[in-house]
């Protein structure tokens, strides 16, 4: 079914988005997608939408976003004109039976994460692997970002790093190729923007919270981590502070009904008033 | 067009040496007086050869000036050559100056990229043609940038983060055990001392996950049936990876198996082939024999070029010499045995040639010389004739 590339309309434009070269023609209105829906059977409609379901979970074994393209080229495949209906009832599964939220992180190249919508356990022995101990170093990173003024050259955020033992040129028990941790891996998963900053040579480069961060966690909670490592309270950082604070009014932030992890009670209601 | 002109010299006056949020408003009013300013000139008329070396003091004066009143103007729009040419290396030199001095620049407790505007905005009175005018934009996007970062160390200095005190405390938490009585090197003093334990970054992320909502990783408590992978992105997957690991055990079995032979292959084969060729030399003594004769196998171009680096060595050990004949076609004769191979490797003189043989070469000289039948017989073969 191959489709004529189009530029114009709400479909992806950009080169690396077409890995596969079928474009998305200008997105089906809601009525053109009933009337499709009406030609397929339910039961056909149903499997697509379970085999969504089962795609997303695996592709996020690995934490990469996931592209609208490659759904459509793996999944969906002759049902696009009922994609819309298909990804939204697989998102509905995916929050009641899993308790996971798909979110599109890039609405422009239509790219999504999961991203979980239950409240933390406060139970001790949950699984330790390497994800957890990148996730410890991704949170050092994150909060040096934030404390820093939202961005922070390389430079200094190696230089805090060698603090903890953690040098890029030096190869990490736990880690590896650090370097490539923070600046590829870390990157692609959308954790960190690594961006180059202009006029400099030999060329340099700046972090900055990923996209992924910002929906997996929040500037008040990483100010949370921050506090508690330090064992003092949030608002010492005024500024930081203010802006947290900011961006929680701001987003309808998803944290908020949890104001401290430790505090189920609220956050389950929290929980449970989030869902639809 | 007096106004706007107006406008321009009181900003160039107005900035002085205060923070660089001054600079924009400085661009833009010197970008909007670009135009006027080649109008006056034009306009003006008057013909003043400023001496390059007097050039920026003749800028300054002009900036001072009410507009208005006959500015100074260079004769020909075109400017002169030489003019032109100094202009652009200054230029050059300051945007070198302001990159080589960065840090210098971005210190808040310094004035130097105000004073590198200013420079700036007096060259770039002198400029009337688009090529230095690219430059003078140039560093205008170098300045600028740099006024951006200027800004933004200004904003962050605001609650002071203290980073070190981070490290130390995460270092704690982590488990650090520092140990007692040990002095910590003032010069080492970045890095604390003590034995970090292996759990350490484990230990960060388990707290650390209690302030990110990640999905799970998803993955089958059983493991997944081989036959019926429920997604297909997972059958590729463990398909590539499968074949990766039949590939690496197949690896090993074929290098052992060269190995074995490798070594001991050359050296027998260079010997048996010099035996052959001192029996053939045996049964016509006078007759060098023709070198592709020799070697080549008209039936196998690898075999020919394995004959050829098997002949080579004997060669270098001085056991054979290859020469041209009144043909100027190659021979080959072995040298005597008299000469004593020591002697043959120090007192000879040795040249160095390079053959190149390729698959039509080979073909041609097969068809010409029509060989037949390979005087090196393959390594397969009996090899009754071996010394």
């Amino acid at each position: 079914m191959a489709q004529k590339r189009r530029t114009k309309g709400p479909g992806p434009s950009q080169g690396e988005d077409l890995a596969a070269d079928e474009d998305f023609a200008p997105t089906p209105s809601a009525s053109q997608v009933q009337r499709s829906l009406e030609r397929l059977s339910p039961a056909q409609v149903d499997q697509k939408v379970s085999e969504l379901v089962q795609y997303l979970l695996v592709k996020d074994q690995k934490k990469i976003p996931i592209k609208r393209a490659d759904i459509l080229k793996n999944v969906i495949k002759d049902y696009r004109s009922v994609y819309s209906e298909i990804i939204k009832r697989a998102g509905r599964t995916l929050q009641q039976v899993f308790g996971l939220q798909l979110v599109e992180i890039d609405p422009k190249h239509h790219i999504y994460i999961l991203v979980s919508n239950l409240p933390r356990l406060e139970v001790e022995n949950l699984k330790q692997d390497d994800c957890t101990a990148k996730l410890g170093l991704l949170t050092v990173i994150l909060s040096f970002l934030f404390m820093k003024g939202n961005a922070a050259k390389e430079s200094a955020v190696w230089e805090m790093l060698r603090r903890l033992r953690v040098d890029p040129g030096v190869r990490h028990e736990v880690f590896g190729d650090v370097k490539k941790l923070v600046t590829e891996e870390f990157v692609r998963q959308k954790y960190l923007e690594y961006n180059r900053i202009p006029h400099t040579d030999p060329p340099e480069f700046e972090f900055q919270w990923g996209a992924r961060a910002a929906k997996e966690t929040s500037k008040m909670q990483i100010l949370r981590f921050v506090a508690k490592i330090q064992n003092k309270d949030p608002r010492a950082w005024s500024t930081q502070y203010t802006e947290a604070a900011a961006e929680e009014a701001a987003g309808g932030d998803l944290f908020q009904d949890i104001s401290t992890p430790g505090d189920t009670g609220g956050a389950s209601q929290g929980a449970r008033r989030r869902t639809r | 067009m007096a106004d706007a002109g107006g406008s321009g010299g009181d900003s160039l006056q107005a900035r002085g040496p205060d923070s660089g949020r001054r600079q924009p408003f400085a661009s833009t009013s010197r970008n909007g007086a670009v135009p006027e300013h080649q109008q006056r000139r034009l306009a003006g008329g008057q013909g003043r050869q400023r001496p390059p070396e007097a050039a920026s003091d003749g800028e300054e004066e002009e900036s001072e000036e009410e507009p208005g009143q006959g500015p100074g103007v260079r004769a020909e729009p075109d400017g002169n050559h030489t003019d032109r040419r100094m202009l652009r290396h200054q230029y050059r030199q300051l945007i070198n100056r302001v990159q080589q001095n960065r840090e210098d620049m971005l210190s808040s407790k310094s004035n130097s990229l105000t004073d590198a505007l200013q420079e700036a905005n007096k060259l770039f009175s002198g400029v009337s043609q688009a090529r230095e005018a690219a430059l003078d934009a140039q560093f205008l996007v170098l300045a600028s940038n740099l006024g951006k970062e200027k800004a933004n160390e200004l904003h962050s200095e605001m609650t002071v983060f203290d980073s070190p005190a981070f490290a130390e405390d995460l270092l704690t938490f982590m488990g650090l055990n520092r140990l007692e009585g040990e002095e910590n090197d003032s010069d080492d003093e970045s890095i604390a001392s003590g034995f970090l334990p292996n759990n350490a970054w484990h230990k960060l992320g388990a707290e650390a996950e209690r302030y990110f909502r990640r999905s799970p990783s998803f993955h089958y408590m059983l493991g997944s049936f081989k036959a019926d992978p429920p997604v297909p992105r997972q059958r590729i997957e463990r398909q590539k990876r499968k074949a990766g690991t039949e590939e690496k055990r197949a690896m090993p079995a074929q290098l052992k198996k060269m190995e074995e032979s490798h070594e001991e292959t050359t050296e027998k084969e260079v010997e048996r082939i010099l035996g052959l060729l001192q029996t053939y030399f045996n049964d016509d003594p006078n007759i060098p024999i023709s070198f592709f004769d020799f070697v080549i196998d008209p039936s196998s171009f690898a075999r020919t070029v394995e004959n050829i680096f098997h002949v080579s060595f004997i060669i270098r050990d001085g056991f054979a010499r290859i020469k041209l004949d009144q043909d100027k076609l190659p021979v080959i004769e072995p040298s005597r045995e008299e000469e004593g191979r020591e002697n043959d490797q120090n007192a000879q003189v040795r040249n160095q040639a390079v053959i190149s043989l390729s698959h039509q070469d080979w073909k041609d000289i097969v068809e010409t010389f029509e060989i037949t039948e390979p005087m090196i017989p393959p390594p397969g073969v009996s090899q009754e004739n071996e010394s």
